[in-house]
């Protein structure tokens, strides 16, 4: 006679199961048993990774889940089979839409509803009544459920060491025989171990709120709730002997397993009766002849062919059929999309219009990402305009229905910070000291805790209370918190979702959501697809309309002139303020050394700038090569395949797995696993696993442990931030466009970035700094002449000018501005005429502020004097009547200076065209020695220079130990600085406080890229605040602190 | 008479108030901050973290940025508040009329007060000297109005004592927020580069009151003195305190008792007219020759019932050493409660601690005897036993919890459970027989077990498994085993109560 352990709470049942699913596998394991159900409450959240670890580990698992009940008592629910199980899944879908996000309100009806083909177990009671009878209302349950449900119904048992055990199971044995329902013992599992009791009290404490001191009776008396051996609990049951015998008739007839869960793609994806491959091919073929007109080369022909075959045997037709069916609706629509991921570079792609890169360009050949060997799904993500990807989504709910669309969950995990937090605050430390330790354990330390740092902190880490704190923070790392809503995986199926996974409510209106996330569904191979959001699209929609509307170009992503050399020189200049990807600080200071010359080179730079191959410490050695300063060779030829490309450096994130498989002799399988343990943290002995093997089998094979190590770290950093080279290849056709546009029309693209922000690096101060640089004409907010966007005017010189629209202007609303323009005609001609046109008051205060009535003859100070004056005009009857103010006398108001005029114009707009803040500083600079920025790059590398400038930019990157790199900006241009960490610590005040900020450092010129090595820093908040007058409040605020980056 | 009024700006009144109580932070920069929005804003900082260029309202975590070694503090909600009535109180010294300017000043009203110190700058000097030296940074301004009081004391750069009828000179050179005007008029003022009250002093009433709403005419009026502004003063605590000079030197115990009486009937007459009863009674006798003597008394709950607190006071008399003479009882109530007269009146109806009899008995014999110990029992949420009760701090304390009913517990529970041997079979059934203090019982009846697991946040060791089990004579015992049995070593067991 056997046992199943039929209750089991994992940590899916958020703050209540304290182990993970896979430990609970793996202890049940141990102990020998074959079979576990997992009975989450009122979710399937768990079931999937149980269902994982219990394949892996060769025994079987039972998905089930627990229904609390909104009037009766709880039930544990077993599906016996596939249908059962949609049953289960539709009824907890019927809860969850009922509720809020995180609730599920079912009702006893519904159970009877869905109740067929499953096997029910009631939960018995916490306590007997005073005289030990099991409670009147429970009996009533119990009667009630077992009319219902007949003999699908089961009563359970639990043996707690509560005191009463003998009693109640007595009770529950009598009340078993007289309503003839079988008894089962349950074993009411929360942890695997009875060690974790400790974590569970501590989520308890969470869950409810209160501090483990104060926890009192919520608690749970003793940690009897780890999963027990078997011998131990039929000793514990030896009396009931039936209990025993009953969870292994219900763990035979539950035979069902998610394996057996199929899925189907949607059947409206084709026409005319078509097979999805018929279809593809016919869409294939015919986009082909679009793309490439007549002269379509061999090589394509033939690939296209070797593509669809390949499509074919992996069926994967309907995938791309999917994608295809929205891309062509966002084209329909004119949202501008672009596909990435490891099958969105293949020529079908290209000729489905999924994707836009040229694959003449970059031979990326998608069998190579796409092996047979490998069974892995397809991977294309496309990015939408950000602002209008909610189109998409709807399109997608409406087309297939919302019971046959949702949006994939993410698991939020407890990171050190947050987990942290809420240990030490459950285990009663001061609000203060639970700051202070979760200050401690910055983000990055994400898989331990830093005891040295903790001990600098004051902390006594003797202190067992802290210890434990620390103990159990370490095992509650990890753990799932909540379901969030995936950016934007959708799953779409042929027939009901809710019949596969539960479907969940999720926090924005309109949206549902699965309760699965990417890893589950990927387990179970359902399809998901990508619909993600990208502001730069945006901006490129927005300038292609501009280009049509003001130029009369008919822009798209494939027809822009490729391989414009005017486009590169601009690039390797470094000139790339506000394109896509290769505008940051690191990127900009790597383009004048790359000086890319072709579209794979965009691809190098976009994926050399990462935390992969900075780690790797590949970035120099293939500058070197690039620039002939290093010979090229090859380990050897096989590794010379992989890595030519690349001059023998692996750069991209397939070129270090295809190294693990060809040099290291691992698995296509195991090396993708590996790349996986690297992305999930608290996986740690993996890694080191995997690090052996890779170094011993690249040694054993004749390679230096030298290389086999770099190899190591640098997919070691593309862990958690992975960027292979499909994506880089749709990302460089992106800031090829990008480029093209700002070289070509930097009038457009600036109004283009204006009208998206917020994006990218740099304020519109920059923005419009760099606009003007490039010879664009940039004119003032005005009433009689702005839009709400920004806008293009009439030519002048070559390009147009650039009128700045009201969007600029801080506190004026979209509806405001459209009143204005609405009722504009001709032109206003005195302020009164703007109140007609129904533009509220604080707008057109604001736009005082703005000095946006100088059309009017007006300045920003006369503005705001006759507009606060507005307040009582005749309204109503006297309407038409002469307002009071006309009566009074002419009041002399100060005149303000320019300086006066730049710090309002940033208060109001955050940036101003009429002067740089720091010219009028100059003169005062000049006798201080601080050079203009514009003059750093005729002078000689190792000079001692001064500098100043506002701060625009701050950035910490994690791959540059404590260096921080400031850029700022005076009147002439820019400069970088450099922050060595030393200097950081002496100076961290003067860098993060101020907002004009001089320094004294060490110039270092290398070719174009031009560093200050920052020695000495000082603060010059104060003369800013010297620009308007002496009286005046801390003026520094209205401008930009500069922007923070990691 | 004309009126003067002072205003008192206390610069740094939260942050001072924590260094001179943690004087360990006098010399380090730290700020109180409150969660915002989900973030930590700082609320005040001291006058270090403002050198520093950390000032209110500023996120915590951009503070700690540039200044790692910070100190933040929580904020305790209506701190200042609370700290500007009490200093209000004590400068009641200086004036009777003192009224609380929130958020962080004092409004005095001096007229007339000045004199007594030789003169206004005397009188603002001591005020300031002595609040400084207290641990105060303080600013003080008078002047004929409040406003201007208030505005010099805050923006003022010159003398702090403006002469009668000069507060237009004193503020047309002080910024416009000084009148204490709204944020966003000031914001108004300032665009429109009228950066100083005397920059629109001189326009015409009605063009400013059409651009700045009658708010600011409201405030230079108050300021200059056109127009009457009233505050609202602060009511000093009267302590429950009576006192009884004698006019011959008391020496006797009759006398004694007569002074008690009287004074008990003073202090309880108006204790019960607040609806208060008190809990503790201090009885302090100032002798002749310069010394006091005391005694205390203190009740199960608050009464005001002069016959009980007299009887209390009644069984410590005899320790009152007269010596000379007393010439002065006083006698206070530090302890002062809540009490409802009509819940007195009803009292000898009800039973059990409701009964006043029963709180007033064991008043008698604690105030009897110091060392008798009565304590009262109420459950407390631990499943440890020696930790699921605790002393309730008076006989009217409700129980938060319900007694447990669904474990039985002992009705008599040993304070440390005692070692028996037993014959039990393992490895969890209840013992067969168990031999205490020489005599061997046989068990006849059991129930168990139940495990309680140690409170690992409190102490380390084994679990217990609790039997309740009858003997042979019929009585019924709560024995424990101490952790699980092991194979080298007998498992030690217990008996830890009796039942009834």
């Amino acid at each position: 006679m056997g046992y199943t352990e039929l209750q089991v709470t994992t940590n899916f049942s958020f703050l209540r199961g304290a182990s993970h699913p896979e430990e609970l596998v793996e202890r049940a394991v141990q102990l020998g048993y074959t079979a576990l159900a997992v009975t989450d409450r009122n979710s399937f959240a768990g079931i999937v990774r149980a269902h994982v670890a219990a394949k892996k580990q060769g025994i079987r698992l039972i998905p089930a889940c627990r229904l609390d009940l909104l009037d009766g008592p709880s039930l544990l629910a077993y599906p016996t089979d596939r249908d059962a199980y949609g049953r289960l899944s539709t009824l907890l879908t019927v809860g969850n839409l009922r509720a809020e996000k995180g609730e599920c309100y079912l009702y006893k009806k519904d159970v009877y509803e869905h109740s067929d083909g499953m096997k029910f177990i009631a939960i018995p009671p916490n306590k007997l009544t005073a005289s030990f009878m099991l409670e009147a209302s429970y009996v009533q349950h119990i009667r009630e459920y077992r009319q219902a449900l007949g003999n699908q119904f089961y009563l359970g048992a639990t043996r707690l060491y509560r005191g009463d055990d003998a009693k109640m199971l007595f009770r529950l044995h009598q009340l078993c025989a007289q309503l003839d329902i079988p008894m089962v013992a349950l074993g009411d599992v929360y942890y695997h171990v009875p060690e974790r009791r400790e974590l569970q009290d501590i989520l308890t404490c969470i869950r409810e709120k209160c501090t483990i001191h104060t926890a009192g009776f919520k608690l749970h008396s003793n940690a009897e709730r780890y999963l027990k051996p078997k011998d131990e609990v039929e000793r514990l049951f030896r009396q009931y002997p039936d209990a025993i015998y009953h969870t292994e008739e219900i763990a035979e007839a539950c035979r069902f397993s998610l394996d057996s869960l199929q899925y189907v793609y949607p059947e409206e994806l084709t026409s005319e009766g078509r097979t999805p491959q018929e279809e593809l091919v016919r869409l294939t073929w015919k986009g082909a002849r679009k793309q490439f007109k007549e002269e379509m080369p061999e090589a394509i022909r033939k690939t296209i062919i070797e593509e669809l075959d390949f499509i074919q045997r992996k069926n994967y037709a309907s995938y791309f059929l999917t994608v295809y069916d929205y891309v062509r609706f966002a084209r329909e629509r004119g949202i501008l999309c672009q596909g990435r991921g490891s099958a969105a570079n293949s020529i079908v792609c290209y000729c489905l219009g999924i994707t836009s890169v040229d694959p003449s360009k970059v031979r990326l050949l998608f069998a190579r990402f796409m092996s047979d060997a490998r069974d892995e799904p397809p991977d294309i993500d496309v990015d939408f305009e950000h602002e209008r990807r909610e189109e998409v989504i709807q399109y997608i709910y409406e087309k297939y229905g919302r019971h046959r669309a949702a949006i994939v969950a993410t698991v939020t995990q407890v990171r050190s910070k947050g987990a942290i937090r809420d240990v030490a605050k459950a285990m009663g430390l001061s609000l203060d000291a639970v700051g202070r330790l979760s200050g401690v354990i910055s983000s990055h330390w994400d898989d331990h805790i830093d005891v040295e740092i903790l001990a600098e902190q004051g902390f006594n880490l003797n202190d067992p209370h802290l210890r434990k704190v620390l103990e159990l923070t370490c095992q509650y790392m990890g753990f799932p918190r909540q379901l969030g809503q995936h950016t934007g995986g959708f799953v779409i199926t042929q027939g009901n979702l809710h019949e596969l996974c539960p479907i969940i409510n999720a926090r924005m209106e309109d949206r549902t959501n699965l309760e699965w996330n990417k890893d589950d569904l990927e387990a179970l191979g359902f399809l998901k697809v990508d619909v993600l959001a990208l502001g730069m699209l945006t901006c490129i929609r927005k300038a292609f309309d501009l280009a049509k509307a003001h130029y009369n170009h008919d822009f798209t992503l494939a027809n822009i002139e490729q391989d414009d050399p005017k486009v590169y020189e601009m690039v390797s200049h470094a000139d790339t303020l506000g394109v896509f990807q290769i505008e940051s600080r690191a990127q900009m200071s790597m383009l004048p050394r790359l000086r890319p010359k072709n579209f794979y080179d965009l691809v190098i730079e976009v994926a050399i700038v990462r935390p992969g191959p900075i780690q790797g410490d590949m970035v120099h050695p293939y500058l070197r090569r690039r620039n002939g300063e290093e010979e090229i060779d090859y380990p050897s030829e096989e590794i010379k395949t992989i890595l030519k490309r690349t001059l023998g450096v692996p750069l991209f994130q397939e070129q270090a797995m295809e190294i693990a498989i060809v040099a290291a002799g691992f698995t296509p399988a195991e090396a993708d696993e590996l790349r996986r343990s690297m992305a999930t943290f608290k996986a740690k002995g993996e890694v080191s696993r995997f690090h052996k093997k890779m170094v011993e089998g690249m040694t054993g094979k004749g390679y230096s442990e030298d290389f086999a190590n770099r190899v190591f770290r640098q997919l070691e950093g593309f862990g958690s931030y992975g960027f292979p080279e499909s994506h880089a290849a749709s990302f460089a056709l992106l800031v090829y466009v990008s480029c093209y546009l700002k070289c070509y029309y930097p009038d457009i693209f600036a109004v283009a970035l204006l009208n998206s922000q917020p994006m990218g690096f740099y304020q519109p101060a920059q923005i419009v700094i760099d606009a003007r640089k490039h010879g664009v004409t940039v004119l003032p907010v005005d009433v009689n002449h702005s839009q709400w966007d920004n806008t293009l005017e009439g030519e002048t010189g070559k390009l147009h000018a650039l009128r700045l629209g009201f969007r600029q202007v801080k506190g004026v609303g979209e509806e405001d501005a459209a009143a204005l323009v609405c009722s504009r005609g001709s032109g206003y001609t005195t302020i009164t005429s703007l109140v007609d046109a129904d533009v509220s008051l604080s707008a057109m205060e604001r736009l005082a502020d703005a000095d946006a009535f100088r059309s009017l003859k007006l300045d920003r100070r006369q503005a705001l004097w006759e507009v606060s004056a507005l307040q009582d005009r005749p309204m109503a009857l006297f309407e038409g009547q002469l307002s009071e103010s006309a009566k009074e006398g002419q009041t002399e108001l100060p005149l303000m200076t320019q300086g006066e005029h730049v710090v309002q114009d940033y208060a109001s707009t955050a940036l101003s065209i009429k002067a740089h803040p720091v010219s009028f500083l100059r003169e005062k600079l000049n006798l201080l020695y601080v050079v203009p920025t514009e003059r750093l790059s005729i002078m000689k590398s190792d000079m001692l220079v001064k500098v100043c400038g506002m701060i625009t930019v701050r950035q910490r990157p994690g791959t540059a130990k404590g260096v921080l790199f400031v850029t700022i900006e005076d009147e002439t241009g820019f400069a970088n600085l450099v922050v060595w960490g030393k200097v950081y610590e002496k100076y961290r005040k003067e860098v993060l406080q101020s907002r004009l900020l001089m320094v004294t450092g060490k110039l270092q010129i290398e070719g174009e890229v031009i560093h200050v090595i920052v020695q000495q820093c000082v603060n010059l908040n104060g003369w800013l605040r010297t620009l308007s007058a002496p009286e005046a409040d801390d003026t520094t605020k209205v401008f930009h602190k500069g922007r923070n980056f990691q | 008479m004309k009126r003067r009024f002072a205003s008192i700006w206390f610069r740094h009144l939260i942050t001072d108030w924590l260094t001179i109580r943690r004087p360990e932070l006098s010399n380090k920069p730290f700020v109180v901050a409150a969660p915002l929005h989900g973030r930590m804003v700082i609320s005040a900082a001291n006058a270090i973290a403002e050198a520093q260029g950390i000032n209110r309202g500023m996120v915590v975590a951009d503070a700690k940025a540039f200044l790692p070694d910070l100190e933040v503090i929580d904020e305790r909600p209506k701190l200042a508040e609370k700290l500007l009535k009490a200093i209000g109180r004590w400068c009641i010294r200086f004036t009777p009329i003192v009224a609380v300017d929130n958020p962080e000043g004092l409004l005095l009203d001096i007229s007339g007060c000045t004199h007594l110190w030789g003169g206004e700058r005397e009188y603002l000097k001591d005020i300031v000297n002595r609040l400084r030296s207290r641990g105060y940074d303080t600013r003080m301004a008078i002047a004929d109005t409040v406003g201007t009081a208030w505005a010099v004391a805050h923006y003022g750069k010159a003398t702090p004592i403006i002469a009668s009828s000069c507060q237009l000179d004193a503020l047309l050179k002080l910024p416009p927020i000084a009148l204490r005007l709204e944020i966003d008029i000031v914001e108004r003022l300032h665009k429109l580069g009228l950066k100083t009250v005397g920059s629109f002093a001189a326009i015409p009433r009605s063009v400013l009151r059409r651009r700045f709403g009658e708010g600011l005419l409201l405030r230079l009026g108050q300021a200059c003195g056109w127009e009457e502004e009233f505050i609202q003063p602060l009511k000093p605590i009267v302590p429950y305190e009576e006192r009884l000079p004698c006019l011959e030197p008391i020496r006797t115990d009759k006398g004694i008792e007569i002074a008690l009486q009287r004074l008990l009937e003073a202090l309880c007459k108006r204790l019960s007219g607040e609806g208060k009863g008190l809990r503790e009674a201090a009885l302090k006798c100032h002798r002749v020759d310069g010394k006091m003597v005391q005694i205390d008394i203190g009740t199960s709950r608050a009464t005001a019932n002069v016959t009980h607190i007299f009887k209390l006071f009644a069984l410590r008399i005899s320790q009152i050493e007269p010596a000379l003479g007393i010439e002065l009882f006083v006698l206070e109530a530090p302890k002062v409660e809540d009490a409802d007269p009509v819940q007195e009146a009803l009292w000898s109806n009800r039973t059990g601690l409701e009964n006043m009899e029963v709180a007033e008995l064991l008043d008698r014999l604690k105030s009897r005897d110091a060392s008798c110990s009565i304590y009262r029992y109420l459950p407390d949420q631990h499943y440890w036993p020696e930790r699921s009760v605790s002393v309730a701090s008076s006989i009217t304390e409700k129980p938060t919890i319900d007694w447990q009913a669904d474990r039985p517990r002992p009705t008599r529970l040993l304070a440390s459970p005692e070692p028996i041997t037993v014959t039990a079979p393992i490895p969890d059934y209840p013992p067969l027989l168990f031999r205490y203090k020489g005599e061997v019982h046989i068990i006849k009846k059991a129930d168990g077990p139940e495990r309680i697991e140690r409170e690992w946040w409190i102490d380390k060791g084994e679990h217990r498994d609790y039997y309740y089990v009858e003997d042979d004579k019929g009585q019924r015992y709560w024995l424990y085993r101490s952790g699980h049995y092991d194979d080298d070593q007998s498992s030690q067991w217990f008996l830890h109560g009796f039942f009834a």
